[in-house]
């Protein structure tokens, strides 16, 4: 068997005193939806982090292929091929719609700063190409009639779904969605649920999502992980998790309640 | 050879002294808003001369008034109080003017550097047009500190009774201050609002009153060490209190930007450092801060005794 | 009232004004532009008046390639210290890198003043002259100021100036999008550099004499004031700002004394008034619909 896409084994990570994230392993192979859920505060984010560079470990290692990749910085894992969204949408506000999408293109395809400063023909061919690229992945989300509105304008859902194509704009093969469907409305939650799917079809994507809403986790995912106060406490398929005595001790148990928290 | 070491140490601990009033005062600020407030130069100039106007000293000849003064002339001690609240007065309308119109609009703090700055460039301005561009002595530098002698003898060092002073009246208003912040209610009112003004504001604390408060202090703090550094050495030209603020705010972020302790530990640490500079590179004292600041800031952003900030991702 | 020599004054403003202009592009607020303009001066200073191999004549003329190639050396002295000081300081955020950029213009000043082969106090004077009057550093600095503003107008429809953008944006999201910010905010960073030392080296010859003085902790905060005033979202800004910030103490001359408390009362309440600054985009637009950021060129074509 070859190599897992994405692989974690005994991540931990310490703030002051409390271990954030707790020995966490698992791997995730490619092509499949893999959810992550978990209580608030029990380290599903910060996991996120440890995996996509902006947060070193305390302990542990990340491997990509199989190689190890911890430690790296945010933008060399990019161009590994991961990217993600974040729990608090944090979009280049003060540009358009567009913008937001040319500013990840940057390397696809590669044009030299003197090129760009002459507007070679090399250039003027990169940037149509840029463009090409932005206006398809505006269209597959059904942002291009937003294409010229500031990201900072826009409608929640809106602005959700352009995150989700500004990291596919940089060509990823694994993609890590932090709460896709917070502040959606249930139509929204399903649309949200399809739109993964597609996206996963046509651009052969892995993708990892962490998600509150536990139906539509389950309904979404391959397979999933729960976290609990940092430490992994179950993995598998949804209907094995779904039956997990400590999973449904951790949700109703402990009284932390957070499991259908919009 | 310890007579001189401890000459130098004494000279440096009183300079260090001044540093800390004027970082304190950025301190106080920059915890209520988590702005800089680059006034506070103009306001150390300005307690410098309101000192000797004070003290009944008379403008020169490049001046708006050639020639007046106070009738009378008061006592160092009381001039040098009254100067530090008149700073702290200009303080507050320099939060009303420059400060307040921004922070109602929600502003970028970016701005506010700006819009002190021109506060400040305005202050020392209008300073020299009023006391023109000249040096101002001291009136009475001896007499002016009643009964004391001019030099003090200590464990066999001669040391200037003013640096002494200088040291000893800086060491109290930073011990007050710190006192008062730390025990008082309006103290822990002042650090409620600097914590967290939105929950201060519910547990009904009048954070705008307390942004006042701050600006108040801080210009007093200012001004007391203008007039420190005006008695001690003398008023060199209105412009002077700029290259205070200056090292100040070097002294600012080597303590850790909103430390009162480091504060007062990276102005003595400062003054220490400048003191022991030998007298044949005097020159490149004044470089000594930056370069200090320089090191601290690539190795510990926080500063000395900063707090460590974790970006919420 | 506006003659050549406040023209080319101005000229140089605005040169000044990009300066900050290009870091603050990039969301990282330097002040380090004096310190650079100092550097750059100073090189073209020495040089021309101490290495008879530039061609000063006796009379105090000197050969215009000389100056082309001191604006040359002084932008590169200047990139050099960027990027050698740059990989240290671009690591702080906001107001920190603010507090480092002052204390690189108070180190340089310093440095300047106590050197042994800068004048001390005094600095250096009598820097030969390439031209006849002020009129003749019209061109040059026109020139310059053309080919700085070409290359901010190319960035914005460029991957670097997009990725500037993005940084100043939201710089974590920047990162995790691929962008090497560390890269990208020390191009600016040397940019802005190379063109404040080509500055200095010109300045040095129009003012005549060059010392610690032109590059301290006040130019820090005036051409800052540039920026500001003139609006940091386009390029125009700057310029603006630097053409008329310039122009302003040497027009307010007539009132005296008090044209610099004039002066910090146009730094105080200006961004009370105008928070975006004189220019910014939406103005650009209501006149004539030019768009400042090039990236739109093309848009239609590409259009599905």
């Amino acid at each position: 068997m070859s190599a897992p896409l994405l692989e974690v084994r005994d991540l931990s990570r310490r703030f002051g005193g409390l271990l954030a994230v707790d020995r966490v392993s698992f791997v995730v192979q490619p092509g499949e939806i893999f959810g992550l859920i978990g209580p608030n505060g029990a380290g599903k984010t910060t996991l996120f982090n440890l995996i996509s560079g902006v947060t070193p470990p305390s302990s542990g290692a990340v491997l990509w292929r199989g190689e190890p990749i911890t430690g790296q910085p945010p933008h060399r894992l990019n161009r590994l091929g991961l990217a993600r969204t974040f729990q608090n949408l944090r979009l280049f506000d003060g540009l358009s719609v567009l913008e937001n999408l040319l500013v990840t293109l940057q390397r696809q395809p590669r044009s030299s700063a003197l090129a760009g400063l002459l507007g070679t023909a090399q250039h003027r061919r990169a940037e149509r190409q840029r463009l090409d690229t932005a206006w398809q992945l505006l269209e597959e989300l059904g942002l291009s009639a937003l294409a010229e509105r500031q990201a900072g304008t826009l409608a929640y859902g809106d602005r959700r779904r352009l995150e989700m194509a500004r990291a596919l704009a940089t060509g990823p093969s694994l993609l890590l969605l932090d709460e896709p469907a917070a502040g959606l409305n249930p139509s929204e939650k399903d649309q949200l649920c399809q739109l993964i799917g597609d996206l996963r079809q046509r651009h052969q994507l892995t993708v990892m999502v962490i998600e509150h809403h536990v139906p539509l986790l389950m309904r979404l995912c391959d397979r999933m992980a729960v976290l609990d106060f940092g430490v992994r406490i179950a993995l598998g398929t949804p209907d094995t998790v779904r039956q997990d005595p400590k999973v449904i001790e951790a949700y109703l148990g402990s009284g932390s309640g957070g499991g259908n928290t919009p | 050879m310890i007579e001189a070491l401890l000459q130098l140490l004494l000279n440096g601990a009183a300079s260090g002294g001044v540093y800390a009033l004027v970082a304190l005062g950025y301190t106080l600020v920059f915890s209520v808003l988590g702005v800089i407030n680059f006034a506070q130069g103009a306001l150390f100039s300005i307690g410098g001369y309101l000192t000797y106007l004070l003290m009944g000293g008379r403008i020169g000849v490049n001046g708006a008034l050639p020639g007046w003064g106070l009738p009378g002339g008061l006592p160092f001690a009381l001039a040098l109080l009254l100067a530090a609240a008149g700073s702290g007065l200009i303080s507050l309308l320099v939060e009303r003017v420059a400060f307040a119109p921004l922070r109602r609009r929600g502003a970028e703090p970016l701005l506010a550097l700006i819009t002190s700055l021109g506060a400040g460039v305005v202050l020392v301005n209008l300073l020299q047009l009023l006391m023109g561009a000249e040096g101002y002595a001291f009136p009475h530098g001896a007499d002016a500190l009643a009964g004391l002698p001019d030099v003090l003898v200590i464990g066999g060092a001669r040391i200037r009774t003013i640096q002494v002073l200088l040291l000893l009246i800086s060491a109290a208003a930073v011990l007050a201050l710190s006192l008062w912040l730390e025990r008082s209610k309006g103290g822990r009112a002042l650090r409620a609002v600097a914590e967290d003004a939105t929950t201060a504001q519910l547990l009904g604390i009048n954070s705008a009153a307390m942004v006042r408060l701050a600006f108040f202090l801080s210009g007093a703090l200012a001004g007391l060490g203008g007039g420190l550094i005006g008695v001690s050495v003398s008023l060199p030209g209105p412009y002077f209190g700029i290259g205070y603020g200056l090292k100040g705010l070097a002294v600012l972020v080597l303590g850790g930007l909103g430390s009162v302790p480091g504060a007062i530990a990276g102005g003595l640490l400062m003054g220490l450092a400048e003191a022991l500079v030998p007298s044949d590179a005097s020159g490149w004292r004044d470089a000594l801060a930056f370069a200090i600041l320089f090191v601290v800031l690539l190795l510990r952003p926080s500063g000395l005794l900063g707090r460590r900030t974790v970006e919420k991702v | 009232m506006i003659d050549n020599g406040l023209l080319v004054q101005m000229l140089l403003g605005a040169l000044l004004g990009l300066s900050v202009y290009l870091p603050l592009a990039a969301g990282q607020l330097s002040l380090a532009t004096p310190a650079f303009y100092a550097v750059g001066g100073t090189l073209a200073a020495l040089l021309s008046t101490r290495w008879s191999g530039l061609g000063a004549t006796a009379d105090g003329g000197f050969p215009v390639p000389s100056l082309l190639l001191e604006l040359v050396l002084g932008g590169l002295l200047a990139g050099l210290l960027a990027l050698l000081v740059g990989r240290l300081v671009l690591r702080l955020q906001g107001i920190y890198l603010a507090i480092a950029t002052i204390a690189l213009v108070e180190i340089v000043r310093v440095a300047i003043l106590n050197l042994p082969f800068t004048g001390g106090a005094v600095g250096i004077f009598a820097i030969p002259q390439p031209f006849h009057d002020a009129s003749g550093y019209l061109l040059p600095a026109l020139a310059l100021l053309a080919l700085a503003g070409w290359i901010c107008q190319r960035l914005e429809g460029m991957p670097l100036g997009r990725a500037m953008a993005a940084i100043r944006g939201d710089e974590l999201a920047a990162r995790c999008l691929g962008i090497d910010t560390t890269r990208v905010k020390l191009t600016a960073f040397v940019l802005s550099a190379v063109l404040a030392g080509s500055t200095g080296a010109l300045a040095a010859h129009f003012l005549n004499t060059w010392n610690a003085r032109q590059g301290s902790f006040d130019a820090s905060i005036t051409t800052l004031a540039f920026v500001v005033l003139g609006g940091s979202r386009t390029w125009l800004g700057p310029v603006m700002g630097g053409l008329l910030l310039t122009a302003l103490p040497e027009l307010l001359r007539p009132v005296g004394n008090v044209r610099l408390v004039l002066f910090g009362l146009v730094i105080l309440l200006g961004p009370v008034l105008a928070p975006q600054g004189l220019i910014t985009p939406a103005l650009l637009e209501r006149l004539g619909g030019w768009n400042p950021r090039g990236s739109a060129e093309g848009r239609q074509e590409a259009q599905p």
